[in-house]
């Protein structure tokens, strides 16, 4: 009894999660050893983007077309931002132009 | 010039070789002062070129420099707080101050074009041999994982930088 009441709870709270998702994912993206993990994010529009520097040295998130600049983030600072227009929204760092990334909306 | 320019570049490619000449590998308080002065060496020269330098490509990564190496040293000399491990002078970190006022007084008496290939030029020799040592004497000698965990996580920045000055030295040619 006591486990199939614990089953029914479970399921429920799983189902829950899933109705908080729907409202729009958390993406996160770790900024280490001069990339970004992963490179290339797929999220639906709505959905959050959330960077997060792990790196030694300071970094940006920019989309220049996109009008999208984090400023410089040190170490352990993060960027959150949320994905409205569909398409690919291709960045870079500011700072170390050969880091780049994609955000495909879909 | 060029005489000049090699002779500097023969002096520094000695710098680190002071350290895997030892019988044994530097002390981590020793590995902490090479780290401090070798990232201090990188923002001086990024100051002097960032007041000497009409070129933006030049300007940009001087600046980049400046930047990225204080954030190391922010983050080095707050680990040997932490750890207690007071950074300690070596062969290999006098001879790095060594080369680098030789760099810096060459460096100065230049102008123009002749500034900025005499600074690029550096740049990469230099990233090229801190990537050296990284790898055959910084991180084999670490005993602290803390203070190896550092130096493994700056070296993807040194490679960066490498390849970006290598990408302006083919540049101004």
């Amino acid at each position: 009894m006591k486990s199939a009441l614990r089953a029914v709870l479970a399921a429920a709270l799983l189902m829950g999660g899933v109705a908080a998702h729907a409202a729009g994912k958390t993406h996160a993206v770790r900024i280490e050893g001069m990339k970004f993990v992963p490179e290339r994010v797929e999220v639906a529009a709505g959905d959050t983007i959330v960077w997060t520097n792990r790196d030694i040295v300071p970094h940006t998130v920019t989309a220049a077309e996109a009008k999208v600049e984090s400023g410089e983030l040190q170490q352990g600072k993060s960027f959150k931002f949320v994905a409205r227009k569909k398409g690919e929204m291709p960045y870079i760092c500011r700072l170390h132009p050969v880091m780049q990334g994609v955000v495909v909306v879909k | 010039m060029r005489a000049l320019q090699f002779a500097a570049g023969l002096a520094a490619a000695s710098v680190f070789a002071v350290a895997s000449a030892q019988d044994k590998g530097p002390s981590d308080p020793q590995i902490a002062g090479i780290v401090v002065a070798a990232n201090k060496i990188d923002v001086d020269a990024g100051k002097i070129a960032k007041s000497h330098s009409k070129n933006k490509e030049v300007q940009q990564f001087a600046q980049q420099m400046i930047t990225d190496h204080t954030a190391v040293n922010k983050q080095a000399s707050a680990l040997a707080k932490k750890l207690n491990v007071k950074p300690a002078e070596s062969d290999t970190s006098k001879a790095l101050k060594s080369a680098a006022k030789e760099n810096e007084a060459n460096l100065k008496k230049l102008k123009g074009a002749e500034f900025d290939k005499a600074y690029v030029n550096h740049e990469v020799e230099y990233h090229q041999q801190v990537l050296d040592a990284i790898d055959k004497v910084l991180i084999p000698n670490a005993k602290n994982a803390e203070l190896k965990g550092l130096i493994e996580k700056v070296r993807p920045a040194i490679a960066t930088h490498l390849e970006h000055a290598k990408h302006i030295q083919a540049s101004l040619k």
